[in-house]
């Protein structure tokens, strides 16, 4: 495709670079979304501390060490990534879909010289930036309460930021398939809360049944957790590889197919 | 030959078994503004969509088509770069204020921030929109979100515009200034096309007009020929005949639409005598349009 080729009077025809296009819509994100920065920048700091005073102080009195550390340590390190899954599958169900069949916010975009491809990479990678944002308050929250025992905890938000495109790509996916917005339902009752309950958040999962490890390992924030605690606490381990190539491949994987699927739908 | 900006040949669109457009052929010559006529599910705006890439036309033998002497299957990003496309449906960005929307616009297009903030002050000031910048669009009437929309299609400064019913259900006011508005853009050179049910609209600002129905191209022409070419001259409407028949003359051509006749003649003085019959406020006698050449193409059944 020659994309610099003239016409008679039409001047030269060059459209915004790929790197441009998938900006810009990550930028109409940013602006959407700061501009109820308060509303939308509150609860990522508030959440943890319920968590850490609802369970962390309630039921860590009743749990002994766990991996040489206390309960409320463990669920502190445990809490960093899960807002930025929540935050990133609400972003690609709820918002992708509202965008897509009430707002026709995706109509208005491809009628700019932007791709399909473009809309969607530029989605993933917001709400991937919105999970570093959310990884970010939470890190901050507990290491105010002095539960961060190693500086290496400062690259976990980088680890939110994987977590957001992964559960982005996880989500439009889905949405490709939906055509009733109460269909999330299924998915969140079915998916998203069981995958909160059994990645290792608030307990450790070697003392679950085998097969239910095996579940839980095909859970993609099983793996986010896992990194997230190997930085939290300073101990790594070659396993950590292929966490980190799960959620590679499961972003690429998922991610391909959600755009190859909605596109379908925008483009008749 | 004058250029063209856009070359069809034997479209072809299917939805599995619905054809919404069949062979369809036709050319647009630069700077002027052309029209599709046609009812609800004649196909005007699958075309449309398939000249910029929103829809695509069939993969076998779905003919060809040219924009700019760009191929939408290929190049849809090369043809949205130089084309202002507005939508049937308002999709502003709700979330977003006036300026905001254009703001993010510009830089769907990787204009530079000085450069779109004064494209932008022009756009608005050219849909006389400038006092409203900072409403958030839940503010805006229909009749300026349409405006809007029009801004939003000219801040990439196009050479075509594709406007798809640019002004079902606004008031005639608005109605008249968006058409002063894509006057003044044709005169500036830019290609204009418009679907509309609005015989109107056509007749006023389209230089040439393809009146589709079911799919394909019934008609072709400036919209004056074809009323010269197609129906009579003159028209006498008569209202709630009921059962009452009218004895037309040879001369007339007749037509029935529920409970009216309506009587098509060329020659005035035999239809001004047939309304003598009639006590006014029965009937209707005026210079036949768009409108009657439309219907009579068309039919005058309901399409849905």
């Amino acid at each position: 495709m020659n994309s610099a080729r003239t016409m008679a009077d039409l001047g030269p025809v060059r459209p915004p670079t790929l790197y441009q296009r998938i900006f810009s819509v990550w930028l109409r994100h940013v602006r959407v979304y700061t501009r109820h920065l308060i509303s939308n920048g509150f609860p990522p700091f508030v959440e943890p501390l319920i968590f850490l005073a609802g369970i962390g102080l309630g039921l860590g009195s009743y749990v002994g060490l766990i991996d040489g550390k206390t309960y409320i340590m463990f669920l502190a390190s445990g809490i960093i990534v899960p807002p930025a899954m929540f935050t990133a599958t609400f972003e690609c169900t709820f918002g992708t879909f509202i965008r897509l069949e009430f707002d026709k916010v995706y109509d208005g975009m491809i009628s700019a010289s932007l791709t399909v491809k473009d809309m969607f990479i530029g989605e993933i990678l917001f709400a991937g930036t919105k999970g570093f944002f959310f990884s970010c308050a939470v890190l901050t929250v507990i290491a105010g309460f002095g539960l961060v025992e190693s500086g290496m905890a400062v690259f976990t938000p980088f680890i939110g930021f994987i977590t957001g495109l992964m559960f982005a790509a996880l989500a439009l996916f889905v949405t490709s398939f939906v055509k009733n917005i109460n269909h999330f339902n299924f998915f969140f009752t079915g998916v998203v809360t069981p995958m909160f309950f059994f990645s290792g958040i608030v307990f450790p999962l070697d003392n679950l049944p085998e097969f239910a490890r095996w579940i839980a390992a095909l859970f993609p924030l099983m793996h986010a957790v896992r990194l997230v605690r190997a930085f939290c606490f300073n101990s790594f381990d070659p396993g950590l590889f292929f966490n980190l190539a799960y959620m590679i491949i499961f972003i690429a994987l998922f991610g391909s197919m959600a755009i190859k699927r909605l596109k379908k739908r925008i483009v008749n | 030959m004058k250029e063209l900006a856009i070359k069809a040949k034997n479209v072809h669109k299917t939805y599995g078994n619905l054809t919404a457009v069949n062979n369809l052929s036709f050319d647009v010559p630069r700077g002027i503004c052309f029209g599709f006529l046609g009812p609800n599910g004649a196909g005007k705006t699958t075309m449309m969509k398939m000249l910029f890439g929103k829809a695509e036309r069939d993969s076998v033998q779905g003919g060809e088509v040219s924009v700019f002497g760009y191929d939408p299957k290929e190049s849809a990003l090369e043809i949205k770069f130089f084309t202002g496309i507005v939508s049937q449906e308002d999709n502003l960005d709700q979330e977003l204020s006036v300026i905001q929307n254009l703001m993010i616009y510009s830089k769907f297009y990787a204009l530079p921030a000085k450069q779109a903030r004064i494209f932008i002050q022009n756009v608005l000031a050219f849909m006389e929109l400038s006092d409203k910048k900072d409403a958030p669009i839940r503010q805006l009437s229909g009749g300026m979100k349409r405006r809007l929309l029009i801004a939003r299609a000219l801040i990439n400064n196009p050479k075509l515009l594709i406007l798809d019913e640019p002004t079902t259900g606004l008031d005639p006011q608005v109605r008249h200034m968006i058409w002063d508005k894509l006057r003044d853009l044709k005169k500036q050179g830019v290609t204009i096309l418009l679907t509309t049910h609005y015989m109107e609209e056509a007749f006023q600002i389209c230089d040439d007009l393809i009146i589709m129905n079911k799919g394909e191209k019934v008609m072709q022409g400036p919209p004056a020929y074809l009323i010269d070419k197609h129906i009579e001259t003159y028209v006498l409407e008569l209202l709630h005949t009921g059962d009452k028949t009218c004895d037309a003359k040879d001369a007339v051509r007749t037509e029935f639409m529920n409970n009216r006749m309506l009587l098509y003649a060329d020659d005035f003085e035999i239809i001004k005598q047939i309304s003598d019959q009639f006590k006014a406020g029965d009937f209707i006698l005026r210079q036949s349009n768009l409108e009657d050449v439309f219907l009579k193409i068309t039919g005058r059944k309901l399409h849905e």
